[in-house]
C-alpha cells in the first residue's frame, strides 16, 4: 500500500545546491525509499527558465517516487501544502558588499517567506534553512512566522558535522560510519566549534585514539571551519554536493529518528541549554524520535570548549542585533 | 522393490527440502547480522564535470547498485581538471556516506582502471563551436582507444562498461574494438536517458504517473536519428494494461511531435538551463547499470545500446540501441516484436548513420 505523498519545498531550486538536492529527494534519500514525494521548486523570476529546465529534467528522469513537480516563481503557490521546506534561496554575498548589506537583503527575503509559509504550508511543516547566514535567516523566519512552532524551524550544521566525521575518519584511517557523536556548536560560520570530546569510534573516545590534542584543538577545528572555502578554492564553485547530501541527512534523521546511541548536530531555537544565549538559532547535539528533536543534555563542557561555545554564541547575538537593525 | 524406491525418493525430497530451508535460514540470519557485501569498484571518467558531479553522490547513496551494496569510487579526469577533481573527492569525504568505502581521484588512467567492476565513461571531447564532425570524432576515437587498453589490462574480470560521452555508440564501438579481451556483451552505451524521456512524455500526455508506463523502445543511435517507438508500450489503467497507442488515440502526435520532442530533448534542456542535462543523464546511467546488474522487473524491458548481433535486420558490428531484459547480470535482446513499415524505415535510417559513423571513426585511425 503506497504511502500518501509528502510535499517538499526547495527554494532557490534553480541554483547549484537545488540541482544536487532535487534528484536526492526524488530518489527517496531524504524521506526513505518507500515515501512518495511531490516537489515544489521556487526561484526568482530571473531564474524561471532555468527552473523550468530543472522541472523538465525531473520529468525526464522518470523517478518512480516522484508524484508531482511544481516549478514556480510565486511564493504562495510554492508554499501551499508543504510538509517539509528546505530554504536554499538567499542573497549571496557579492564582492564589495558589506556584512550589513547581505544581512539586510536576506532579512527581507526571510521575512516575506515566513509569512507565506505560515499562511500556506501544511500544519507541522518542518523547516530547514540552508542559505547563509543560515542561523540568523532561520531566526528571522521564526520571528515572522509565529504560528509555526519554534521547534519546527532549524538551520543546517549537519554539513559541518559530516565534515568533522570525515576529518576524524581520515585521520584514524577508519570508515566514516564508524565515527560518531562529534558536535558542532553554534553558528554555521567560521566561529562554529567542532567538538570531539564526546566522539567515539566503536566504544573508544576519539581523543584517546587520535592521541594528538594539539591537532584536535587546532588544525582539526580550523579545517572544519574553513572547509567551505577550501572546496571553493578547488572547484571554483561552492560545495553543492555535500550540502545537498547533508540537508537530506538532517531531514531524514529528524523525520525518521536518529539511531540508538547516536546524536547529530542541528541548528535549533536555543532554550539556553549549556548556558548559551537563548532566543537565537544555535547548533546543538540532538537526538530525534517521532519527528521531534531533543537536545542531548548533561554533556561535560571543559574550559577550552566553554570559551568556544561562548564565542560563537556572542557572534549569533551580534547577528541578531544586526538583523533587527535592518528591520527598523 | 517399488516400495523401496518410493521411500528412497521421499527421503531424498525431504533431504533436499531441509537443505534448502536451512540455506535460506542461514542467508536470512546473515542478513540480520548485517554482514556486509564486498565493495564494488565503480569508475567514473570525466568525473570533474557536470554529469560526474551529479553521478557520484547517486553511486555513493546506493542508487546505482542498491542500498546494501558498499562501493569504492574511482574518479578520472584530465590534468587541467585535477584540482576540481580533488574538490569533488573532498566533498565525497565531507558527505560521510555510509556506503562509500573508498575514493580514488586521479589523472592516471591505469590507477583509475585498477580493479574496477563497473566503468561509466562520461569523459570525452565535447564539440566546440566551429568544430567539424570529423574533428570531434577524431579526438574521441583517440581517447576511447587509449582507455580501451587501460580497461582491458587493469579492470577486474567481467567489468561492465557504460559509455555516456558522445558520440556514445561509436565511442563504445571503438572501445570494444581496442579491448578485444573484454567480452563484447560487457560494452554498452547509454540510451536509457532517451528511454526515460519517452516514458516521461507519454505519462505527461496521458496524465498518468510515469511508473504506470512501460516498454517504450529507443532504437539505434543516441543522436537525432534515434527512433522512440511506442508500438509495444503499455500503460496501466483501471481496466488492466492497455496499449499506449490505443490509450492515447493520437497517432499523428505519436508519429511526429512525440518523436522529435524526445530526439531533441537534450537541446531543449540546454536552451532552458544554459547547461546540458547532467541530472537526468546521471540518473539514467544509474538506472542502466542497476537494471543490468540487478535485473529488469518481470514483463518490463529497457533500452540499452549494445553490440548488434543482427537482430531485427540491424547489421552486426555496430553498437545499436535495442529493447532488452536483464537477468543475472546479463542483457538479452527482446525478440519477435512486430516491426511495421514506419518503424522499419526509422530503424534503418539510424543504423545507416551508425555505419557512417563507424566508417568515419575508422578513417580517423589510419
Amino acid at each position: 500500500m503506497a504511502k500518501e505523498p509528502v510535499r517538499v519545498l526547495v527554494t532557490g531550486a534553480a541554483g547549484q545546491i537545488g540541482y544536487a538536492l532535487v534528484p536526492m529527494i526524488a530518489r527517496g534519500i531524504m524521506l526513505g525509499a518507500d515515501q512518495p514525494v511531490i516537489l515544489h521548486m521556487l526561484d526568482i523570476p530571473f531564474a524561471a527558465e532555468a527552473l523550468n529546465g530543472v522541472k523538465m529534467e525531473l520529468v525526464d528522469a522518470a523517478f518512480p517516487l516522484l508524484k508531482g513537480v511544481v516549478a514556480t516563481t510565486d511564493v504562495v503557490e510554492a508554499c501551499t501544502g508543504v510538509n517539509v521546506a528546505v530554504m536554499v534561496g538567499g542573497f549571496p554575498r557579492k564582492e564589495g558588499m558589506e556584512r550589513k548589506d547581505v544581512m539586510s537583503k536576506n532579512v527581507s527575503i526571510y521575512k516575506s517567506q515566513a509569512s507565506a509559509l505560515e499562511q500556506h504550508a501544511a500544519p507541522n511543516c518542518k523547516v530547514l534553512v540552508v542559505a547563509n547566514p543560515a542561523n540568523t535567516n532561520a531566526l528571522i523566519l521564526k520571528e515572522f512566522a509565529p504560528s509555526i512552532p519554534a521547534k519546527n524551524i532549524t538551520c543546517l550544521t549537519r554539513l559541518d558535522h559530516n565534515r568533522a566525521l570525515g576529518q576524524i575518519s581520515e585521520r584514524l584511517s577508519v570508515q566514516v560510519s564508524d565515527v560518531k557523536n562529534v558536535i558542532i556548536w553554534g553558528n554555521h560560520s567560521s566561529t562554529q566549534y567542532p567538538d570531539v570530546n564526546h566522539a567515539t569510534v566503536g566504544d573508544k573516545p576519539v581523543r584517546e585514539l587520535v592521541k594528538d590534542d594539539e591537532w584536535l584543538n587546532g588544525e582539526f577545528i580550523t579545517t572544519v571551519q574553513q572547509r567551505g572555502a577550501a572546496i571553493i578554492k578547488a572547484r571554483k564553485l561552492s560545495s553543492a554536493l555535500s550540502a545537498a547530501s547533508a540537508a537530506c541527512d538532517h531531514i531524514r534523521d529528524w523525520v525518521l529518528g536518529t539511531p540508538e546511541g547516536t546524536w547529530v548536530s542541528m541548528g535549533v531555537y536555543s532554550d539556553g541549554s549549556y548556558n548559551v544565549p537563548a532566543g537565537v538559532i544555535y547548533s546543538f547535539p540532538v537526538t530525534c524520535k517521532n519527528g521531534e528533536w531533543t537536545i542531548v543534555q548533561g554533556l561535560a563542557i571543559d574550559e577550552f570548549s566553554r570559551k568556544k561555545l561562548d564565542l560563537t554564541g556572542a557572534e549569533l547575538t551580534e547577528e541578531k542585533e544586526l538583523a533587527y537593525s535592518c528591520l527598523s
